[in-house]
């Protein structure tokens, strides 16, 4: 138990099991008071439940930390605006938000439906939006906050089965490098986390799946699923993020895992080809093979011998 | 008139104007049957009309192609649906989607209202899932096809009041990478285009907040003085690249995103491992504090810094 949340008033969205969990845990240990929110749904985003937000909460307390259960459904504005509300009511402020609260609907392209679609997007995606655009509201007023989202290697690399949960997490980055620049002169920042841990959200990816994307070839897309990382590893890098010190840290996104923080960078234009005035195709279909997509790596190449 | 697409059928969304258009002419140049789809809305996504997309058709077919209108709006499935059935009932078949409809409807994030953050987010990421779905489940049973979608260096970088385009734009990068993994093996490719170009829609962003955002020091995709390069981007500069990467030749390139602007086309990569900070066991926040700035923290460059309160 430390002190550098002290007098801190925090809201983390999927708190109840999992990363959530951990990064409750952790800003609570640093002295913030915690308001734990989560629906209490099952993976794919069904059902209702107050235990694991009770269940945090109460760890949160018997440790002699502060902490309230919350089971607002994020993904719509009014959950958004009530939840920050609510907040206000116990607490009186809010300086940290954590938006970790997600679900999974794996499925081919081919075969996902549209429930599946709008289901992760709103959860991830608006659900990210609905809690931050009411926190930022007051952030401004008060010319300081923190806000810190989730997205995934799943959309900033790529995974198979996933393009609904791989749109929804890529834009979750996007959101959040705009949100650090609409924010930033207000002394607020924030900042994106991709984490690897082990949960009931990873062990719902069924073995063979995960063998057939460990047999593809090497482009560094594979997810490791790492038995030894910790849902609670990620805890500290976000409480550190939270704190006055961290001031300086904004826009930018952290691969975390165990005891591995690492600083990704912003996409790169890493090959370039260059004319005065407009490529023509004939030119294109000369020099993009040599140049520009020259032993580019198919992440999913077809069978060589169809046969 | 060129063959590289011969006999083969695009779809091309958002294609009445701009960057869209100018990719079903070059399409149709080559040889392609094209669906030209366009609401005609304006930029902001309300209103519709025939006109420009049915402008665009006649554009086409006076040069001797080959081209039909559709008026659907993307936003809906039913809508994506329609739009590839028109393909299949007019051409026969389909061969290559391109995803270029969007609309914008700028607003700094404590300002956002809901239906801004739902209308951008529906017509750019459900729109290019409505199309490319249906569109996926042919080229995986022909076991060949095209997807090209329009990401943005809004989202890939972040640009000031853009909270929604920046979230549908990198999200829409995010589906590409997905969606390559998953039809690669089928013979598919898809890739994204973060296009540069000086179209109806960057003309709605201000030359006052541009200046804004530069006075105060927040970095940004588009603000600023433009650069020389900048200033020579015409839509119809990004169709060439487009019109190569759907063609058989580029059976090998899937998953990647290509930034095209003017005579200048780059591969984007994704993020990458700048630096790493390793511990054997989990990190406590006092141990980060000492650790932190010296390491990973060095020369880090916050992109919109504080300021000072006006008076």
């Amino acid at each position: 138990m430390a002190n550098y949340l002290d007098g801190k008033v925090a809201i983390v969205t999927g708190a109840g099991r999992g990363i959530g969990a951990g990064v409750a845990k952790a800003l609570a240990s640093e002295g913030a008071k915690v308001m734990v929110c989560d629906i209490g749904a099952t993976l794919d985003g069904e059902g209702k439940s107050s235990s694991p937000a009770d269940q945090v909460v109460d760890e949160i307390k018997s440790s002699g930390g502060e902490a309230s259960p919350n089971f607002t459904d994020i993904s719509t504005m009014e959950g958004g605006e009530s939840l920050v509300q609510t907040t206000l009511d116990t607490y009186g402020k809010l300086d940290i938000v954590v938006t970790v609260a997600g679900i999974l609907r794996d499925r081919m392209i081919f075969n996902m439906t549209e429930q599946e679609w709008d289901d992760v997007i709103k959860v991830h995606l608006k659900g990210t939006f609905a809690v931050c655009k009411y926190a930022s509201i007051l952030y401004r007023q008060q010319r300081s906050g923190r806000i810190i989202t989730f997205a995934s290697e799943s959309g900033l690399i790529g995974n198979t089965g996933q393009a609904n949960y791989a749109a929804a997490k890529s834009g979750i980055a996007g959101f959040t490098k705009v949100a650090a620049k609409d924010l930033g002169r207000y002394g607020v920042t924030a900042n994106v986390i991709c984490p690897r841990a082990n949960t009931r959200m990873t062990q719902s990816v069924p073995d063979t799946s995960r063998q057939l994307r460990e047999n593809r070839p090497q482009d560094r897309e594979a997810v490791p699923i790492d038995t030894e990382t910790h849902a609670d590893d990620i805890g500290p890098f976000v409480a550190y993020l939270a704190t006055d010190q961290a001031s300086f840290i904004n826009g930018q996104t952290f691969l975390v895992y165990g005891g591995t923080i690492t600083k990704l960078s912003l996409p790169r234009r890493t090959r370039t080809i260059f004319k005065q005035g407009r490529w023509s195709l004939d030119e294109l279909r000369d020099l993009a093979p040599r140049h520009l997509t020259q032993n580019l790596i198919n992440p999913s190449p077809p069978p060589t011998d169809p046969q | 008139m060129g063959d590289l697409l011969k006999d083969k059928v695009a779809i091309v969304t958002g294609s009445g104007r701009g960057i869209g258009r100018g990719i079903a002419l070059l399409l149709a140049r080559e040889g392609a049957k094209v669906v030209v789809n366009d609401l005609g809305g304006s930029v902001d996504g309300t209103g519709d009309s025939a006109a420009p997309a049915d402008l665009v058709v006649s554009e086409i077919k006076e040069a001797g192609g080959a081209a039909i209108a559709n008026y659907n709006s993307v936003a809906s499935m039913e809508g994506g649906e329609g739009i590839v059935q028109m393909a299949l009932d007019n051409f026969g078949k389909l061969d290559i989607v391109v995803c270029v409809a969007g609309i914008l409807r700028d607003r700094m994030l404590f300002n956002m209202t809901e239906d801004e953050w739902d209308s951008v987010i529906a017509v750019h990421l459900k729109g290019t899932f409505s199309v490319t779905k249906p569109a996926s489940i042919l080229f995986r049973q022909q076991k060949s096809g095209r997807i090209i979608a329009f990401s943005s260096g809004s989202g890939l970088f972040g640009n000031s009041g853009q909270a929604n385009y920046g979230a549908a734009k990198d999200g829409i990068a995010g589906y590409i990478r997905a969606i390559a993994r998953d039809l690669g093996k089928y013979g598919v490719t898809a890739n994204a285009i973060s296009p540069g170009a000086d179209s109806r829609m960057t003309q709605t962003v201000p030359q006052s907040a541009r200046d804004i955002r530069s006075a105060s020091g927040i970095t940004s995709a588009g603000g600023g003085q433009p650069t020389p390069l900048e200033l020579n981007r015409d839509p119809e500069d990004v169709a060439p690249m487009v019109g190569w990467l759907v063609s058989d030749e580029a059976k090998d390139v899937n998953g990647h995103v290509f930034h095209c602007q003017g005579g200048q086309i780059s591969l984007v990569n994704n993020p990458e491992e700048d630096r790493t900070l390793r511990k054997s066991s989990r990190w406590t926040v006092e141990e980060l504090d000492a650790m932190f700035p010296g390491t990973l923290g060095v020369d880090m460059v916050n992109p919109a810094p504080p300021q000072e309160v006006k008076k």
